[in-house]
């Protein structure tokens, strides 16, 4: 059951995405164009200081959202774990990467050293990984779900399959409500001594009404459409404006990533 | 006003062909009317107010709408799809079924913009539904995630925005409070005074009076068992009895037991 209370917070939340902050105050278009800018120059630098930079940005504009930084960095720490350790770790080593050893000792006869190239690859790619999902997080934290699907319409992908996405969306959140009110109503109803192999009559039965619910109310829902003149294709209203705000952020997005350009290619190199 | 917009004549339909839900309806409904339909629960008042949004259409007998014989083919015809839901919108029992879309404000829009409505005339109606049922600050919000009378006032605005002749509401004050209901059947008053045709399911027998010149009583066989202006049905007791309409209540007052039909419409008053 917390389990459901935490995916139902981590994934329809917007508590943050209504706040009035720097990112949300700007068009969801801008604004997913300019972090997907980020984004592919995260991954394509090979500079850990300009990974940093753009990490104190994140965490910057964080800030500028009103977005409780300690909240932002436990949301970004559960996923880098699963991705980095597991990739970078072995990467250390000289078996994957091979240079000059900084550390040598043995485990089970076996001779591993840690390289400083791989020590360096190693954290080049932590950091990487860090930041490209500090930046997805903030996108997704700071816009709401619906707009980010509206922003998939810019990219060419057609109005019927973004509304559908949209209306799965929903139903999913009402899936997890159904589920959670049966549990609270076979709760209230049985107390909370369910015996084993009752409770699992209980939970297959409750799947097989889901699927009939979720079949009912996908006709139901159809004719609700058609009653208020759906026809196929949807005509949505469009409601995005690009605004001056929205301008002096893509000239700032534009300038920074000059300057980093700059500093990468010729001081540093 | 004596032009008739809706005519059934002995209608049938089952849900898939099994649970009958209509069993020999008959209805005369003229413009400008003012209908209620009152019954038991599962007496097929929903049943058939999709059946007038042309939703579903009978198994054996007549529906004609607007002059003309009402059968699914007509709606493939782009034209007269639009004309009639133009002309005609209904408010579902179940408001989680009729708002779908991501926010309150698109889903009032939804209805105007595939009739293709002009912007500012929809940005007018819209501007003041949101002021008369007060759901400024639920604008921006998932309808979803409001309360069910905050979802049933959102349902009714999506569908009076399309601003269709013939309006048609299933239960539209369950669930609401006292103001919010004086409110919508305001609304509903000033939309009948300009000629908009209402027809209203109820269970609730305080707005039945305002809300109509007549009213259907369906009964358990899924019928209608009679008609008439609401101060003749209201007044026969037994036949609101025969219908859950109201009930026989019985007290104790001072040691002795008393026992007299409940009437809820003259509940509050009474407070
Ligand atoms: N989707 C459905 N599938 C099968 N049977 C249905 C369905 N919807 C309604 N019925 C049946 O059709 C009959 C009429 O239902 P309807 O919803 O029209 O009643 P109602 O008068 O609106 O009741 P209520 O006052 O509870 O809203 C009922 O016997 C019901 O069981
Ligand atoms: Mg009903």
């Amino acid at each position: 059951m917390s389990a459901l209370s935490f995916l139902k917070g981590a994934i329809f939340a917007d508590e943050y995405a209504s706040k009035k902050g720097l990112l949300q105050s700007l068009d969801p278009r801008v604004k997913t164009v300019t972090f997907l800018f980020f984004i592919i120059q995260i991954l394509l630098t090979k500079n850990l200081f300009i990974l940093l930079c753009l990490y104190a940005l994140c965490l910057l504009l964080t800030l500028f959202s009103r977005i409780n930084v300690g909240f932002f960095l436990k949301r970004t720490w559960i996923f880098i774990p699963l991705f980095s350790l597991l990739i970078a770790i072995p990467a250390l080593f000289n078996i994957v990467t091979p240079g000059e050893p900084l550390i040598t000792f043995t485990i089970a006869g076996l001779k591993l050293s840690i390289t400083r190239q791989g020590l360096f690859g190693a954290a080049l790619f932590m950091m990487r990984v860090t930041t490209s999902v500090s930046f997805a997080v903030l996108l997704s934290l700071t816009t709401r779900h619906f707009e980010l699907l509206k922003v998939l319409r810019v990219f060419g992908i057609p109005q019927v399959f973004v509304m559908t996405l949209g209306i799965c969306y929903r139903y999913i959140y009402l899936f997890v409500e159904i589920v959670e009110n049966t549990y609270l109503a076979i709760k209230s109803r049985v107390g909370t001594t369910v015996h084993y192999t009752r409770g699992q009559h209980i939970v297959a039965w409750n799947i097989a009404s889901l699927w009939n619910r979720s079949y009912q109310l996908n006709e139901a829902v159809y004719q609700a459409m058609l009653s208020r003149g759906y026809r196929g294709e949807p005509v949505l209203g469009d409601d995005f404006k690009i605004m001056a705000k929205d301008g002096l952020w893509l000239s700032f997005v534009i300038t920074l990533s000059a300057a980093l350009a700059y500093v990468q290619y010729y001081l540093l190199v | 006003m004596d032009k008739l917009i809706f005519e059934l004549q002995d209608v049938y339909f089952s849900y898939l062909g099994r649970y009958p839900a209509l069993c020999g309806v008959d209805i005369h409904i003229r413009r400008g009317e003012r209908i209620i339909l009152v019954g038991a629960n599962g007496s097929g008042k929903s049943t058939l107010l999709q059946m007038l949004d042309g939703l579903i259409f009978p198994d054996r007998g007549i529906l004609k709408a607007f002059g003309g014989e009402l059968t699914e083919g007509r709606f493939n015809d782009d034209g007269f799809s639009k004309t009639f839901r133009k002309n005609v919108g209904l408010v579902f029992q179940n408001s989680d079924i009729q708002l779908f879309c991501p926010t309150v404000k698109e889903d009032i829009l939804f209805g105007p913009l595939q009739l293709g409505v002009a912007k500012k005339e929809i940005q007018r109606r819209f501007d003041e539904l949101v002021h008369v049922l007060d759901i400024a600050a639920l604008l921006d919000r998932s309808p979803h995630q409001l309360s069910i009378g905050e979802k049933r006032k959102v349902a009714i605005a999506s569908t009076l925005v399309i601003d269709p002749e013939v309006l048609i509401l299933d239960e539209p004050t369950a669930g609401l409070d006292p103001l919010t209901t004086r409110h919508i059947i305001d609304l509903l008053l000033a939309a009948n005074a300009a000629g908009k045709t209402i027809i209203t399911a109820t269970h609730d027998l305080h707005i039945v009076e305002e809300l109509s010149d007549v009213v259907y009583v369906f009964s358990q066989g899924k019928r209608i068992i009679r008609h008439g202006s609401p101060q003749e049905i209201l007044s026969d007791s037994n036949l609101l009895q025969a219908n859950n309409l109201i009930h026989m209540h019985s007290h104790r007052h001072r040691g002795k037991t008393h026992i007299h039909p409940h009437l809820h419409i003259y509940h509050h008053e009474e407070e």
